[in-house]
């Protein structure tokens, strides 16, 4: 009689233990989203405090055990790791729990470099970063379109993001301008300006324009690069007159497409021009020429 | 009497190391956490080695600043660290928890991390964290949660004026 009591006792004692344990239990769904409302079911009876720690956020509020509690999206707001906390009558309970980012919504999208020469390949590079609304990093692949064009034509590359990240590396193209650069997933879009300008000079030539006692102008033709874009204006072009009293040099830049210099006449001399890396035709004056 | 001394020892020993149990977790809380770093794998372009040795350093210097400003609500040593979304983020957290009165300490038991994209013009760089990092939730010195367990972090770096910061710092499951 007295083993069944003890028994006894001990049976209530374990349920009313479990009991007292499972007072301020929670329930969270698995499936939690940054930026959703998520509701946690709690069990037990009686006035308690929640306690919700995330990544960037502590949220407090009283909740009445035994009812379901209702977290706004907007206290939800970043993904990761989340720990619940119940303060009731008994000690805290806890829990931690994952909530997963939300949607593709937003890109950053990093263009360089801001100016390039046209025609050189894979001298751009784009790289974009996927988060959704909240400014989550979404890292599960997202397909990620990169556009680069200069007046209506150019090329198009599809990317699929890879830990939150897509990025291209693209040729410059043949026409100056400013190029428009362009990455995109679902409804997001950002637009990047490339300024493509034209690259070194090619075939540059250059002529005698006036020539006195004293001096001598040369000027150069329309300077273009390889492929048929204008050399800026201001970029610089060097003469260079050598003769047996030495070097005179004149830096010019180019105005209106073509460069001008003023150079001292001379009895036999000899006249090169060069822009950068590149050297053009030579001349001859005086002597005869 | 011999039981009695082994029971005086045992007692004395149980003593030593309920006392040196927590100060030696408080050190290590308070030191650079081990950390162990792979950039074989970066794209697209290689991490040079001086690259390297800033990233380790720095990555090392935001997870001591963040266990710093978690454990005492103060959000000076994140701002040396840590930039963009990350800074807003934590820094919310900061405030947040001074107004609720919770602290969060952080043990760290070191990271093994992987760098997997490295910017073409080197200016960002992210890395795969997976992290074994042991969590207390407190209210003033009581425990109101605590847990150990194994993170995986998303890292994204950028340049700064003199260090690296971390400007994404994303924990997934």
């Amino acid at each position: 009689m007295r083993k069944v009591a003890l028994i006894t006792l001990l049976i209530l004692t374990c349920w009313f233990a479990s009991d007292w344990a499972r007072a301020a239990d929670l329930k969270i769904p698995h499936n939690a989203v940054a930026g959703e409302s998520l509701t946690l079911a709690t069990s037990g009876s009686g006035d308690a405090t929640l306690i919700l720690v995330g990544p960037g956020e502590v949220v407090k509020r009283s909740i009445r055990l035994g009812e379901d509690v209702q977290i706004k999206p907007e206290e939800l707001r970043h993904a990761g790791r989340w720990i619940a906390i119940v303060r009731g009558g008994s000690g805290p309970q806890s829990q931690a729990f994952w909530v997963s980012p939300g949607k593709p919504d937003q890109l950053s999208f990093l263009a360089r470099p801001s100016r390039v020469p046209v025609n050189r390949p894979g001298v751009i590079s784009g790289v974009a970063f996927v988060f959704d609304k909240n400014r989550n990093l979404v890292p599960q692949p997202t397909p990620v379109e990169f556009s680069l064009s200069v007046g209506g034509s150019g090329a198009k590359q599809s990317v699929k993001s890879s830990n939150g990240i897509a990025w291209v590396k693209s040729s410059s193209a043949r026409k100056a301008g400013a190029a428009q650069f362009v990455a995109s997933a679902g409804d997001a879009s950002v637009r990047r300006v490339v300024q493509q300008v034209a690259s070194d000079p090619c075939n540059l030539r250059m002529k005698v324009e006036q020539k006195s006692k004293d001096h001598v102008v040369l000027v150069t033709d329309p300077i273009r690069d390889c492929t048929g874009n204008p050399v800026p204006d201001g970029t610089i072009v060097t003469f260079i007159e050598t003769d047996k009293t030495g070097k005179s040099v004149v830096d010019a830049r180019i105005k209106k497409g073509i460069a001008r210099a003023e150079m001292p006449a001379s009895e036999n001399a000899n006249v090169t021009i060069a822009a950068g890396v590149v050297l053009g035709n030579e001349l001859h004056i005086g002597g005869g020429e | 009497m011999k039981l009695r001394r082994v029971l005086v020892l045992t007692a004395g020993i149980a003593l030593a190391l309920s006392g040196a149990i927590p100060l030696v977790n408080h050190i290590l809380a308070d030191s650079n956490p081990p950390l162990q770093i792979k950039f074989d794998s970066a794209q697209p372009r290689e991490v040079e080695d001086s690259t390297q040795q800033a990233i380790a350093r720095d990555y090392s210097a935001a997870w001591k600043a963040l266990k710093t400003s978690l454990a005492n609500n103060a959000t000076a040593p994140l701002t040396e660290n840590f930039t963009g979304f990350a800074l807003d983020r934590l820094s919310q957290r900061v405030k947040d928890q001074q107004q609720n009165g919770i602290t969060t300490r952080i043990i760290d038991h070191g990271h093994k991390v992987e760098a997997v994209f490295y910017s073409p013009d080197g200016s960002s760089l992210e890395l795969k964290d997976t992290a074994s990092i042991e969590t207390q939730v407190l209210d003033g010195s009581t425990v109101l949660h605590s847990d150990k367990t194994q993170m995986h972090y998303y890292a994204v770096l950028t340049g700064a004026e003199d260090r690296w910061k971390v400007r994404v710092l994303e924990s997934a499951e």
